[in-house]
């Protein structure tokens, strides 16, 4: 039974990771230097999820479950026609990060529902180990 | 004497119910777990499949015993297997239909969903009906009426 609990909780903290990555993505969508300051725009984030756990504590966990299998930086950009910023290029061009927010938001609300879908089989398992202790009592 | 007991009536087939809806939970997590990784194919095993190779094993030990006591047979089919001490492992397959998303997953999060509440429902009732059982015996065994 604790074993469903692992398998539950992988899928938390995969579709956790995921909506960080999507909130990174969200909040950088305009973000046109990188943390020291040179003109490399943001790069967006995206999750990549393969199956079985190998963090898991119980075996089960470990052949079933999910995790992060990766998390790749798309390099492609969106050019802008603004001439006047100090970070066009010679023909006026700058480089924006490719993040489509409509995009973003789409996927946030399936790794909401994939987190909620987790969360309810998480509580199912919670409430057959309650009624499981309900023999012993 | 308490082997008997212990082995008496419906117990032993709850007892199976019970273990084999433990080890269905952890493929179901695992289908939910998984709804958003590419390539996959969700597993599981039959329910209908289980209660038919139960009622054939219920079957055996009423031919051999009466049906009043005695442990269920060990069995072993591509599903299922039951194991001498108790234990079930399950096979699960992995079932076809539902179209593919563009990740190549076919996933069905409503019958997933569906999945796991009756999985806790067809939980919760055997464990009702094996308490029930239990304090059967336990007044037995205190001679209460």
């Amino acid at each position: 039974m604790y074993s469903s609990l692992d398998i539950s909780t992988s899928g938390l903290i995969a579709q956790r990771t995921r909506l960080e990555a999507i909130t990174a993505n969200i909040a950088n969508q305009a973000t046109l230097l990188d943390a020291q300051g040179r003109n490399i725009p943001f790069a967006r984030r995206v999750v990549h999820f393969a199956a079985g756990d190998p963090a898991a504590k119980s075996r089960d966990g470990r052949a079933l479950g999910v995790h992060v299998a990766s998390i790749d930086q798309v390099r492609s950009f969106q050019p802008r026609w603004e001439p006047e910023s100090e970070f066009a290029d010679a023909e006026g061009y700058v480089k924006y990060p490719d993040i489509n927010p409509a995009f973003e938001m789409m996927n946030m609300y399936d790794a909401q529902r994939a987190y909620e879908a987790n969360l309810a089989a998480a509580e199912a398992t919670k409430a057959m180990m309650a009624q499981s202790l309900r023999l012993l009592a | 004497m308490l082997a008997d007991l212990a082995s008496s009536g419906a117990i032993p087939s709850l007892e199976l119910s019970l273990r084999f809806a433990g080890e269905r939970q952890k493929l179901i997590a695992h289908n939910i777990a998984n709804a958003s990784t590419p390539d996959f194919r969700p597993l599981d095993v039959d329910p209908a499949h289980f209660a038919q190779t139960l009622r054939g094993l219920i079957d055996q030990r009423r031919s051999k015993t009466g049906g009043e006591h005695g442990i269920l047979p060990s069995h072993s089919s591509k599903q299922i297997r039951f194991g001498a001490d108790g234990r079930v492992t399950l096979n699960p397959r992995v079932p076809s239909g539902n179209i593919l998303f563009h990740d190549r997953n076919n996933r069905d999060m409503e019958r997933l969903m569906q999945d796991n509440a009756e999985n806790v429902a067809a939980y919760r009732l055997t464990a009702e009906l094996l308490r029930g059982r239990y304090e059967i015996l336990k007044s037995a065994i205190a001679e209460r009426a």
